[in-house]
């Protein structure tokens, strides 16, 4: 039962092959057997699943209408809102924060009936690249134990590239999907700002932020935005259409797309990347794309424009962890002030509390125009490139990484794991879909992953893209050894 | 134009309510002033002409719902995660002394 897609799932148990509770329990005791070497789950909702699967099963049963998602496990970044279930963003601060109220994202799957396994974890606050930040577990990537998993989805896309989890939500704020998707050799999309609510997602970097589905397949990708996309009254940075038809155009032909690619700015893509990312495009060729070379060369400036606007509006949403509402307050505080001093010095991480002491510097009286405005303005030029580009191109493609996985505390300097991301963040910068496909592996059998990037609102086309690369290619089915077997 | 040291970063540290131990502040100083010297490139970029904020209200950013008063959390709800509570308040030290 691993290897089925979420989509094959769905559709035994609406043909009743498989019960919801099968389903469900297979699921269970796969994470119980292999998730103790993978690290992917914070939290597991046995009961609330198994009883969630009972209903479903009675449903069924009477005949009575299901969802779209009937039967399907899910996993949730621990990062979203499931209401009456501890959100811990992988902090000591929220070890104990029971949220209430559910994520929008999260009451969208659940009227569709999709089962929610548990939550898993991620870099503290979604700050990093290789779940290493996590303040309360380490993550192992499936394909090698010994690296990570990257970040800061790591927990989700470990949980699926060990098929732990058919499908489950993670965020995507400079790469946080895409990144991890791309080392796990599964797929990972980051829908255009403002087509996934953010109402019930623990705000970092609240112009970047997005919610978005990781999955090992583009179709299981695509079922879940059908689900996902439309207006939220909850959050005023949605689009106010409904969501997007991706399944029934999916299979559309792609022949005569015109992909883009940004060659001088990706003139230092290492050798082993590179080669991977030529074959890619070879494939694309073949399947009838012609491929120009676009402009991009502001994408240099993308990762300092980055750190600037995500950790100024990370010290902005953070600045709400005082130990007064809710977290965890310092037990060491006599005074109103030291509950806020102590309970964040003690809640926070190290990465946190860099980012924040970041964000709190280039927005303070004299540097704010120096460095914050001059980062707005240079996210502008970005963006205005983009739609440049896509006046000449219907797609753009770059890797999603320059290397593959790292080893778990290989990268000790803050500027080389920041520049992990510097193809995935130009995307957040400029609010466009993106996704991650797998696209091979290297001689240390680790996957990499091939980017489409589109224009604004694009995010079909996008999706089209990869599944015609997906379909052409035998990397989405590959599944780490370790796990490729019954628990 | 980065001018963060091993004197002002405690200061920082004022400003968001992060207390910097002593053994911290090297490493600390030395990780964000890698960063920060590593930002400065964004000086180099031609942004003439351009203005800041100009995307933010294409996408939704900065703007406002009115202002009506809709349902919210219960006094329960919201006492839910209080650390400290005290006859359906949330308990802090005493702000005003005598």
């Amino acid at each position: 039962m691993y290897k089925l897609t979420a989509r094959q799932l769905n559709k035994h148990f609406l043909e009743g092959s498989l019960s919801a509770e099968a389903i469900v329990s297979y699921f269970l005791k796969r994470i119980e057997a292999f998730d103790p070497q993978v690290g992917s789950f914070l939290s597991l909702y046995k009961e609330r699943a198994l009883e969630k699967a009972g209903r479903l099963d009675q449903k069924r049963a009477l005949g009575k209408p299901l969802g779209r998602l009937a039967g399907v496990p899910i996993s949730i970044k621990d990062n979203i809102h499931v209401k009456g279930e501890i959100t811990t963003c992988a902090s000591k601060f929220l070890a104990n924060y029971r949220a209430v109220f559910d994520a929008t994202a999260v009451r969208l799957l659940e009227q569709e009936d999709a089962i929610i396994l548990g939550k898993t974890n991620l870099d503290e606050f979604a700050m990093g690249s290789s779940t290493e930040n996590s303040g309360l577990q380490k993550t192992f990537n499936p394909w090698n134990l010994s690296c990570v998993p990257g970040g800061s989805s790591g927990g989700s896309t470990a949980a699926v590239a060990a098929r732990l989890s058919p499908i489950s939500l993670g965020t995507d704020t400079g790469g946080s999907v895409r990144q991890p998707a791309a080392f796990c050799g599964i797929a990972g999309f980051k829908p255009t700002y403002g087509r996934v609510s953010r109402y019930g997602l623990v705000a970092y970097g609240s112009s970047l932020d997005q919610i978005g589905p990781i999955a090992t397949s583009t179709e299981d990708i695509a079922m879940v935005m059908e689900v996902l996309g439309g207006h939220d009254p909850h959050d005023a940075t949605t689009i106010n259409a409904h969501p997007d038809e991706y399944l029934s155009i999916l299979d559309s032909p792609i022949k005569g797309k015109v992909i883009g690619v940004p060659w001088k700015f990706l003139e230092d893509l290492p050798h082993e990347a590179k080669t991977l990312f030529v074959e890619s495009l070879e494939v694309m060729k073949g399947l009838g794309c012609s491929i120009v070379n676009v402009d991009l060369n502001s994408l240099k400036y993308s990762v300092a424009t980055y750190y600037i606007i995500a950790t100024a509006e990370a010290s902005t949403n953070l600045a709400r962890f005082d130990g007064i509402r809710y977290g965890v307050r310092s037990s060491k505080a006599e005074t109103l002030e030291q509950i806020y001093d102590y309970s964040r010095t003690e809640g926070f991480g190290r990465e946190v509390k860099k980012r924040i002491l970041l964000g709190t510097y280039v927005l303070s009286a004299g540097y704010q125009d120096a460095y914050y405005k001059q980062a707005a303005k240079v996210r502008v030029k970005i963006i205005d490139e983009f739609n440049v580009a896509f006046g000449h191109c219907d797609i753009i493609a770059t890797p999603v990484s320059p290397f593959a996985a790292f080893q778990q505390g290989a990268i000790q300097d803050p500027l080389e794991m920041y520049l992990q991301d510097i193809y995935t963040i130009g995307v957040n910068l400029a609010y466009l879909p993106a996704i991650s496909v797998p696209c091979g592996f290297n001689k240390e059998q680790k996957p990499f992953g091939l980017q489409f990037i589109g224009a604004r609102r694009e995010d079909v086309l996008v999706c089209r893209m990869a599944h015609a690369y997906e379909k052409a290619t035998p990397f989405a089915t590959e599944i780490p050894s370790i796990f490729n077997r019954e628990a | 134009m980065c001018d963060l040291n091993e004197d002002n970063i405690k200061t920082l540290g004022k400003l968001c309510r992060i207390e910097i131990a002593d053994e911290e502040v090297p490493g600390l100083v030395r990780d964000l002033k890698r960063v920060l010297e590593y930002v400065s490139q964004l000086g180099q970029a031609d942004v003439s002409g351009l203005s800041p904020y100009s995307h933010m209200e294409e996408h939704g950013i900065g703007s406002l719902r009115n202002d009506e008063v809709g349902p919210c959390l219960s006094r329960e709800a919201f006492l839910a995660n209080a650390p400290d509570q005290v006859g359906g308040m949330i308990r802090v030290p005493i702000v005003i002394k005598q």
